[in-house]
């Protein structure tokens, strides 16, 4: 059980490429870290430095309270589940969990015990003399888990250990691992590109995009304050609709379209205030949009009026689409290349009847909107 | 059968016949009665099946056999032993200079080896060991290599960098991941290339007859050659010796030929 501090950590690739930039980052002791970001962001860079598969080109790296920027991977006291298990074919389970103490010269009959007690809590006993090939996606899954408990280290590395396995069993084993880390209280950095496991299994979320750390915070912080549009559009599913907009007298115009901003929104953003006849961004959450005949009437200049594109009904929700004559904003996430000309997003109630092609009048929760500086793209909150 | 079908298997079909007559032909001959000069195909009405225990006998085998046995031990383990260090070494280590290295193999494979043989002889010759089996033995392995390494190189190189890395942070050193993890991993490679290299080396001929006098420190292969200088005008004790010298190989063949027909595949894959 050890902190994690990655400390102004550079990474350049020896082509030359330079994939971390700077990366501050405190994990604390016992704390469930995700990192989160698009392909090729940098996420198992920054891990594969953690764990010693990589150099650190610059910066310091602190694994309790020690430097570790040059000590082996055996060494940091660091357990790692790669995205593909990484089991070794030829050994059974029971030899693939063991394998570590085994190197580490621990008495057979301590390795047993470990390996039994690590089988039991993944539920793996009935399998330990099977070969990996025999396994399940699922087992194999969780040999690795196991691989990485029997050795009690300070810290368990993973990098995207869920991706290979069906939705519905991800769902099952992020539970399990969320469950798992808890029990053992070990201190964890966890990648993923899945913005769904991240904000699910973090006790905190590390924004990474382009090698440069976006934001790191709560889940929930993320969600209700990203602090540049990156974030924003990244959190969250569907994701934000980001129009650019202006700001002219308390009125903000998005197009046509004209919603007031009541006067506690520049209490809680006074920044707000030095935007008064600029251009801005302002990104709604298809959550904070909803059909304007069934919320009961709304004070004026909250409202919306557009005509329906598509409808997808989802059963417990109405995801639906339609045109704001703006001009939308690209957050810059590679892996989902915006489609500019695409339409708005709103979550509408299933009681909601809006048909394809029928005027609606679409009710915004105003106190939800978020405003980005249109150069920098940042928030703007004080 | 659809017409696709017919045109591959009609070729197969020739090419079988291609290798099966001489086959054929050669131990129709070895079973005809001593003395005739036996012309094409022609199954004996009475085949002699003791000509073989006479050329076994005659031909004195039990010491070429032997001698082609240690032969084979002295070059099979010691080329698996040194191509997969090699080829892990090459695959999967930080060599500096590796792709230059890689380059000389590969140009070694281009090389005729019949090229070779001079240039052998004077070093065996400088060697002081010409004329005993440590010349075709030495010769033989340094001949293997370059396909030893390559062969093992695209085995190690097809095995996912996670894996090592896996038994890195498990603990592993550069040693205990190569025996414990990849050479075990190796099997099938390790395998093939046994077999391959067994076949090669039972087989050779040229370079036994020159680099070694004694036919009985030859191969039989080679033995052969002296063999017929002697007994060249009876050529049915002259083919039921040359059966008795391919049996070895072809149970081999017939033993491993799962294994065989995999590593003739994985060349072809990997080229
Ligand atoms: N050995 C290397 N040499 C040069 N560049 C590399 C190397 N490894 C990775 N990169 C580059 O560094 C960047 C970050 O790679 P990394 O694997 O960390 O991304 P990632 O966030 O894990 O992506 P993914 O979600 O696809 O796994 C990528 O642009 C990649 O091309
Ligand atoms: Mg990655």
């Amino acid at each position: 059980m050890a902190p994690i501090t990655i400390d102004r950590v550079d990474k350049v690739y020896p082509n030359g490429f330079h994939a971390i930039h700077e990366l501050c980052l405190n994990v604390e002791d016992g704390e469930f870290l995700v990192l989160v970001g698009p392909s090729g962001c940098g996420k198992s860079t920054a891990l594969r430095m953690v764990a010693g598969l990589e150099e650190v080109s610059s910066g310091l790296l602190q694994i309790g309270e020690r430097v570790v920027n040059d000590v082996e991977p055996k060494n940091r006291d660091i357990a790692m589940v790669f995205q593909n298990y990484a089991l070794y074919p030829h050994m059974t389970v029971r030899d693939n969990i063991g394998f570590a103490l085994k190197l580490a010269k621990v008495p057979k009959k301590e390795i047993a015990r470990r390996v039994d007690e690590a089988a039991q809590m993944l539920e793996l006993s009935e399998q330990l003399d099977k070969k990996p090939a025999q396994l399940s996606g699922g087992q194999r899954q969780r040999v690795a888990m196991g691989r990485a408990i029997v050795r009690q280290p300070a810290v368990f590395l993973m990098d995207e250990p869920l991706s290979n396995l069906d939705a519905k069993l991800r769902v099952q084993m992020r539970a399990e691992i969320s469950r798992l880390q808890r029990q053992l209280g070990v201190t964890t950095i966890y990648v993923t590109h899945d913005q769904v496991e991240a904000m699910t299994m973090g006790d905190r979320v590390a924004v990474l995009m382009d090698g440069h750390l976006q934001q790191v915070d709560t889940p929930q912080n993320l969600y209700d304050r990203p602090d540049n549009v990156f974030v924003a559009a990244f959190i969250g599913s569907p994701s934000m609709n980001l129009y650019e907009a202006e700001l002219l007298d308390n009125q903000l115009h998005i197009g046509s379209h004209q919603l007031t901003l009541p006067e506690s929104v520049f209490v809680r953003r006074p920044a707000l205030r030095e935007y008064q006849g600029r251009r801005i961004v302002v990104g709604l959450r298809p959550e904070d949009l909803e059909d304007a005949s069934i919320t009961g009437p709304v004070p004026s200049g909250t409202t919306i009026t557009s005509t329906v594109e598509l409808t997808e009904s989802l059963g417990s929700e109405i995801v639906v689409h339609f045109m704001l004559d703006e001009s939308r904003v690209d957050p810059g996430n590679p892996d989902a290349a915006e489609d500019l000309s695409s339409s708005a997003v709103a979550r509408f109630d299933p009681r909601s009847r809006c048909r394809a092609g029928e005027a609606i009048d679409i009710a915004v929760t105003i106190d939800n909107l978020h405003y980005f500086d249109i150069d920098e793209h940042t928030a703007i909150w004080g | 059968m659809t017409r696709s079908q017919l045109l591959p298997r009609l070729v197969m079909a020739m090419l079988l016949l291609f290798t099966a007559i001489p086959f054929l032909t050669l131990l129709s001959a070895s079973l005809q009665p001593l003395g005739v000069s036996p012309r094409g195909l022609k199954w004996p009405s009475n085949p002699r099946w003791s000509n073989f225990v006479e050329g076994y006998q005659v031909a004195d085998m039990t010491p070429l056999l032997m001698s082609s046995t240690l032969i084979v031990i002295g070059v099979v383990p010691i080329s698996l032993l040194i191509a997969s260090l090699a080829g892990y070494g090459l695959a999967s280590l930080r060599i500096p200079g590796a792709r230059w290295m890689l380059l000389v193999f590969i140009a070694g494979l281009t090389i005729p080896f019949e090229s070779l043989i001079t240039p052998l002889y004077f070093q065996m010759k400088s060697l002081g060991v010409l004329n005993t089996r440590w010349a075709v033995i030495l010769a033989l392995i340094g001949l293997f290599m370059p396909f030893g390494v390559f062969w093992m190189r695209s085995h190690f190189v097809s095995i996912p960098n996670e894996i090592s890395e896996a038994a890195r942070i498990d603990g592993a050193g550069p040693w205990q991941a190569f025996w414990r993890v990849h050479l075990p991993l190796a099997r099938p490679a390790l395998t093939s290339l046994a077999i391959l290299l067994f076949l090669w080396t039972w087989n050779q001929f040229i370079l036994a007859l020159v680099l070694i006098d004694d036919p009985s420190l030859r191969t039989v292969a080679g033995a052969l050659g002296a063999f017929q200088s002697q007994y060249g005008t009876n050529v049915v004790l002259l083919a039921s010796v040359s059966v008795l010298i391919m049996a070895p190989t072809i149970i081999v063949f017939v033993l491993f030929r799962k294994q065989f027909s995999k590593a003739l595949l994985e060349g072809a894959v990997k080229g």
